[in-house]
C-alpha cells in the first residue's frame, strides 16, 4: 500500500522565556491510506504538538528544526502558509479534545459546517451547499439536519457538539485525520459512541487517522497500529496487537501496569516511580532511565536507536541490544487483561 | 449495626432552579448509607447528580428534601448542625477534581495543608503548624522540601496529594472525593489510587468516592452505586455490581468502559440504553443480599 | 423571555432615577463650593453693593431660600421646561447652551468616529503581526502617546503648528467674520481633533488588540484552520465578529470618557462648546447653567451605558435562548 504519510526525523522546538523547549524529537513514523495509528502518552509528551506541527498550526514560537514531512511522496516541510492552507480541510484536518471550545460560539452549526464546505468549493451553489451540509450531518449522526443546522453551539450537548466538530473535519472529504483527545472531555456511553462513529466513518471514507489519546482503553478500541511517545520521542511503535500483548519497552510495560484493569485483587497498583523530564535541557542517554527500574548504564549515557523486533514493531531501548541482560517482561507474553 | 453506619443519606432530593418556570430535579430522592471504613462509590456521567450528593454531604448546597445523618447529626437540619459545628468541620473533608483551581495560588502548601487547623484551633499535636504540615506532606508521600512551594510550581499529581493532606490534616472520619483522579495521567492516577487504598486499610479511614471511571470504582470501592438523572439505579457491593449487572443502565455503563485489550474491546458489542423505565415512580429493591435493582413501578 | 414593554419600561425607571439623584447630588454640591454667585450676575457691581441691595439681588435671584427649597422650585421649573436663566449671559439656559453644543457635538462626534474607525485597524494591524517589529513599535509609541496628559499635548501642538509654524489657528471655532466657511471650521478642529483623537486612539486600539489575539489562541481558530480557511478569513469572519459585542459595548460606556476629553481639550483651545462652558460656569457659580450642562453629560453617560448593556445582549446569541437538544442518541 502507499505511504499517505511520512515523517522522517522531525524535530520541534518552541522558544520559551526559560529557554527553548525541545517538545518533539527525532520522531520518524509513516501511515498507509485508511490505517489508524494511535499516539498515546501522558500529558507534555508532546503528542498534540506533533499533530498540529504536520498540519502546520502551531503558535509563531514554534519551529520545525529538523526533519521532513512527506504528504503523498511531496515534502511539505518547507511549504509556505498558502500551500498549506490549500492542503487543509482537503488533505487532513483535525478533530480537538473539548468540543465546546473548538466551535465558534457566535456562528450557526450549518454555517459552520458550510464554511468548511466552502474553503474548498468556493462556486458551491446555495441549494448544492444546503444538502452538502444536510448530508455530513447525517453522516455523524445528526438527525434533522435541516432544523439542526440553524442551532447554535451551545444549544447542543457534548456528543452533539463533536460530531458537529466531525462534520466539519470531514467537509472536504480529508484523507488525512488527526483526532487530538477527541473523547476525553465525554462520558464513557458517548465516548464509546464517538468511537464507534469514527471507526465506521473511516472505514466508509477509506480516511486515515492519527489518533492522540492517554486512555489505552479507547486506543485498545479504534487503534491499527499504536505509537508509544515519552519526552518528545517515540519510545515504541508496532500494531496494536503487539503494543498491548508483546510490548517491550519498559514505558510502556509501566503505562500498561498503571491501568486498575490489570492490577490483580488486592495488589496495589503499579506506579512509574519520578516524573517525566523537562524538555528544556532533556537527559543526554534515555530520557526514561532514571524512572526505569531496568535501566542499563548504558541509558543514561546514549540515546538507544529504534531497534527492530518484527517488520512492524519497533523500540528505543537497550534491553534489546543482544549485548543486553535477559529480562522476563512484567507484562505481554500471551498476557490477558480482564 | 448502626453504630457502623458513619453517613446516611436519606431521601435526598435537590432541585435547581434554572428559570421562573423550569427546575431540574439533580438529585431525586436517593438513599443509602456509607459503613465506618468502607470506599463508597458514587458512580454516574456528566449531569446525574453525584457531584450534587457531595455537595449537599458537605453542607455546600442545602438539599431541597430529605435529610444526611453523619455520626447521628442531621447535617441538614440548622439547629443540630450548629450544635455539633466543630465536629461536623473538622470531621467531614473534601477533595475536588480540580486541584489547581481548589487551591489557592497564592498560598504555600505549608499553608494551605495547616488552615484548617488554624481556623479550628486545634492544637496540633506535633508542636508547629509547620511540623503536621510536614508530616501530613510525609503522609501523602512527599518531602519537606515541598512545603514552602505554590500550586502552580507543583505537577498535577502532587497538587492533588496536597490537597488530599490538607482534608487530612483534620483526621477527619469521612473524606468526600469528588472526582479526585479525573484529570490526571494515568501513571499519577494510580499513585493517588493507592494512597487512598492504603488510608483506608491502614487508618480506617472512610470515603465517599465519586467518579465517572468504572474501572478505578471496580479496583478501588467496597460497594457502589450507579446514578441516572438524579436517581440510585443499582446499588451493589461492587464485585457484584461487576459480575452481576441488572439494571440496563449498568449494563449500557459497563459495556462502554474501553478494555485496553484490542481483540477483546473490538469484539464487544456496545450496550445502548434508551432511558426506558426511569420516566416515572418505582422504588430500589433487594435481587439479592445488599444488591438493589430500580423496579420500576407497574402504571 | 422577558416582556419587551417591561424591558423597556424598567430600563426608562433606572434612567429618570438616576438623572434625579444626579441632579440633587449636583444641585447640593455646587451651593457648597465657596464664592459668591452674583459676581456672575451683577460683576464687579456685587462686590460694591449694600448688605440691603445684597438681600433684594438674591431675593430676585432665589437664592434667599434654604437650599431644598431652592431644589424644589427649580425642580418644578425644570418638570415645566424652564430651567432658569444663566446669571452670566442674562439669557436662557437652552438658548446658551443651544449655540454651543454643536461645536461640541462636531468636535466630539468627529474625534469619537475617528478613534473608533482607527483603533479597530490599528488593532487588527497589530494583532496580524504579533509581537512583530510593526506591533512592537506602535505598542511603544501608543503607551508613550497615551500617557502625555491633553493639555499639555495642546500647549504643545499650540506652541508647534501656531506659535512656529503659524500654520494652524490656536483658539475658537472659527475666524472672526468667517462663521459660516467649511474650510476655516475645519482649519480650527485639526489641533483639537488631533489632540482628542491621539489621547484616546491607542486605549482602545490596544483592548482590541488584546482581545483579538485572546480570540486568536481559541480552539475553534485551529479547527477553522484546520478545515482550509486563510488567516485573514478566520481573523475578519470569526474573530473580529466575536469580539465586536463587546467592542460596541465599550464604544458606548466610552463616550463619556471621550466626552471627558473634549471638555479639556475645549478649554485649552478656548473651543466655543460645552467644555468651556462647563467649566465657566462652575467657576463663576452660574447656577442654572451649570445643573442643565451636568444633567446633560449625565444622561449622555446613563444612556449610553444602558444602549451598550442593549447592544451586548442582542448581538451575542448566547445572551438569547434557543432550544436546548439533550438527548444523544
Amino acid at each position: 500500500m502507499a505511504k499517505l504519510l511520512e515523517v522522517k526525523n522531525l524535530s520541534v522546538s518552541f522558544m520559551t522565556g526559560y529557554g527553548e523547549v525541545q517538545a518533539v524529537r527525532d520522531v520518524s513514523f509513516s501511515l498507509e491510506e485508511g490505517e489508524v495509528l494511535a499516539v498515546v502518552g501522558e500529558s507534555g509528551c508532546g503528542k498534540s504538538v506533533l499533530c498540529r506541527s504536520i498540519m502546520k498550526l502551531l503558535p509563531g514560537s514554534a519551529s520545525i528544526k529538523n526533519g521532513q514531512i512527506l504528504l503523498d511522496g511531496a515534502d511539505i516541510t518547507r511549504y509556505r502558509e498558502r500551500d498549506m492552507q490549500r492542503l487543509r480541510g482537503r488533505m487532513f484536518s483535525m478533530i480537538f479534545q473539548d468540543p465546546m471550545t473548538a466551535l465558534n460560539p457566535t456562528l450557526t452549526i450549518g454555517r459552520q459546517i458550510a464554511e468548511a464546505v466552502q474553503a474548498h468549493e468556493p462556486k458551491i451553489s446555495k441549494t448544492a451547499l444546503q444538502k452538502r451540509v444536510a448530508e455530513l450531518m447525517t453522516l455523524v449522526g445528526i438527525d434533522q439536519p435541516e432544523a439542526r443546522a440553524g442551532l447554535y453551539p451551545h444549544n447542543f450537548s457534548g456528543g452533539m457538539r463533536q460530531r458537529s466538530v466531525m462534520a466539519i473535519a470531514l467537509a472536504s472529504n480529508p484523507r488525512l485525520l488527526f483526532a487530538d483527545e477527541p473523547t476525553t472531555a465525554l462520558d464513557v456511553t458517548i465516548q464509546a459512541q464517538i468511537l464507534d462513529l469514527l471507526r465506521e466513518i473511516q472505514q466508509k471514507l477509506g480516511t486515515a487517522a492519527v489518533l492522540v489519546s492517554h486512555d489505552l482503553g479507547v486506543v485498545a478500541r479504534a487503534a491499527d497500529r499504536v505509537a508509544v511517545m515519552y519526552a518528545g520521542k517515540i519510545v515504541e511503535i508496532g500494531t496494536a496487537e503487539e503494543i498491548f500483548y508483546e510490548p517491550r519497552h519498559p514505558y510502556t510495560w509501566g503505562l500498561l501496569r498503571a491501568l486498575p484493569s490489570f492490577a490483580k485483587d488486592g495488589e496495589p497498583l503499579y506506579t512509574i516511580p519520578g516524573m517525566p523530564p523537562t524538555l528544556i535541557n532533556p537527559p543526554r542517554g534515555d530520557a526514561f532511565a532514571e524512572r526505569n527500574e531496568y535501566a542499563l548504564a548504558v541509558d543514561y549515557e546514549e540515546m538507544p536507536p529504534m531497534f527492530r523486533i518484527t517488520d512492524t514493531h519497533f523500540a528505543a531501548t537497550w534491553l534489546l541490544d543482544e549485548r543486553a541482560p535477559e529480562i522476563v517482561p512484567p507484562v505481554g507474553g500471551g498476557w490477558n487483561g480482564r | 449495626m448502626a453504630d457502623d453506619i458513619l453517613l446516611s443519606v436519606r431521601h435526598l432530593t435537590h432541585c435547581f432552579r434554572l428559570s421562573k418556570r423550569q427546575v431540574l430535579r439533580a438529585v431525586d430522592g436517593i438513599s443509602f448509607d456509607v459503613q465506618r471504613g468502607e470506599i463508597f462509590g458514587l458512580v454516574g456521567e456528566s449531569g446525574s447528580g453525584k457531584s450534587t450528593v457531595a455537595r449537599c454531604v458537605m453542607n455546600i448546597l442545602r438539599p431541597t428534601q430529605g435529610e444526611i445523618l453523619f455520626n447521628g447529626v442531621n447535617v441538614c437540619d440548622a439547629a443540630q448542625r450548629r450544635a455539633n459545628k466543630k465536629m461536623l468541620q473538622t470531621q467531614r473533608q473534601i477533595i475536588f477534581q480540580d486541584s489547581a483551581s481548589s487551591l489557592n495560588p497564592r498560598m504555600t502548601a505549608a499553608e494551605i495543608i495547616a488552615e484548617p487547623m488554624q481556623i479550628n484551633h486545634i492544637t496540633t499535636p506535633r508542636g508547629s503548624c509547620r511540623a503536621e504540615a510536614e508530616f501530613q506532606l510525609h503522609y501523602v508521600g512527599m518531602d519537606a522540601s515541598y512545603l514552602d512551594k505554590y500550586p502552580p510550581e507543583l505537577s498535577g499529581g502532587m497538587r492533588q496529594r496536597v490537597a488530599i493532606a490538607r482534608a487530612l490534616s483534620m483526621e477527619p472520619e469521612l473524606l468526600v472525593a469528588d472526582e479526585p483522579i479525573a484529570s490526571l495521567d494515568v501513571s499519577i492516577q494510580a499513585q493517588i489510587i493507592n494512597l487512598f487504598k492504603h488510608l483506608q486499610e491502614e487508618h480506617g479511614f472512610t470515603f465517599l468516592f465519586i467518579a465517572h471511571d468504572l474501572a478505578v470504582v471496580r479496583y478501588l470501592c467496597d460497594r457502589a452505586a450507579v446514578l441516572y438523572h438524579g436517581k440510585i439505579v443499582e446499588l451493589a457491593p461492587t464485585a457484584e455490581l461487576f459480575s452481576n449487572p441488572c439494571h440496563p443502565y449498568t449494563k449500557a455503563l459497563l459495556s462502554a468502559i474501553p478494555i485496553p485489550d484490542p481483540r477483546k474491546e473490538r469484539a464487544r458489542p456496545l450496550v445502548k440504553f434508551d432511558g426506558k423505565g426511569l420516566r416515572g415512580e418505582g422504588r430500589l429493591e433487594e435481587v439479592s443480599a445488599g444488591h438493589l435493582v430500580w423496579k420500576e413501578a407497574e402504571t | 423571555m422577558r416582556h419587551p414593554f417591561l424591558y423597556a419600561a424598567q430600563k426608562a425607571l433606572v434612567f429618570v432615577l438616576s438623572v434625579l439623584l444626579l441632579s440633587l447630588a449636583v444641585f447640593y454640591v455646587s451651593r457648597l463650593a465657596p464664592g459668591d454667585p452674583l459676581i456672575s450676575y451683577y460683576g464687579e457691581r456685587a462686590e460694591k453693593m449694600t448688605v440691603e441691595e445684597r438681600a433684594r439681588a438674591e431675593e430676585k435671584l432665589g437664592l434667599n431660600a434654604p437650599v431644598y427649597v431652592q431644589y424644589i422650585r427649580w425642580l418644578e421649573g425644570a418638570l415645566h421646561g424652564d430651567f432658569g436663566i444663566s446669571y452670566k449671559y442674562k439669557t436662557d439656559v437652552l438658548e446658551v447652551i443651544r449655540g454651543r453644543a454643536a461645536n461640541t457635538l462636531l468636535l466630539g462626534g468627529a474625534g469619537f468616529l475617528i478613534i473608533f474607525g482607527l483603533a479597530i485597524l490599528l488593532g487588527i494591524f497589530c494583532a496580524w503581526f504579533e509581537d512583530r517589529l510593526p506591533d512592537r513599535i506602535l505598542c511603544r509609541v501608543g503607551t508613550i502617546s497615551s500617557c502625555i496628559p491633553e493639555f499639555w499635548l495642546a500647549l504643545v501642538f499650540i506652541l508647534i503648528f501656531a506659535v512656529t509654524l503659524r500654520i494652524l489657528p490656536s483658539s475658537g471655532a472659527y475666524s472672526v467674520g468667517k462663521g459660516g466657511s467649511l474650510s476655516d471650521r475645519i482649519r480650527h478642529l485639526i489641533l483639537p481633533l488631533a489632540v482628542v483623537v491621539l489621547e484616546h486612539l491607542w486605549y482602545y486600539a490596544y483592548m482590541i488588540r488584546n482581545k483579538l489575539l485572546e480570540e486568536v489562541r481559541a480552539e475553534y481558530v485551529l479547527l477553522a484552520r484546520s478545515k482550509g480557511l486563510g488567516k485573514r478569513t478566520v481573523l475578519f469572519r470569526h474573530c473580529l465578529r466575536n469580539i465586536l459585542p463587546s467592542y460596541f459595548s465599550i464604544m458606548a460606556i466610552s463616550v463619556p470618557h471621550i466626552l471627558g476629553g473634549t471638555y479639556i481639550v475645549e478649554t485649552v483651545f478656548s473651543y466655543p462648546g460645552l467644555g468651556t462652558l462647563s467649566y465657566e460656569s462652575a467657576r463663576y457659580h452660574d447656577y442654572n447653567l451649570l445643573m442643565v450642562l451636568s444633567i446633560l453629560s449625565g444622561m449622555t453617560v446613563i444612556l449610553c451605558s444602558i444602549i451598550a448593556q442593549v447592544v451586548n445582549e442582542y448581538l451575542d446569541p448566547r445572551m438569547r435562548q434557543g432550544p436546548e437538544v439533550e438527548p444523544d442518541e
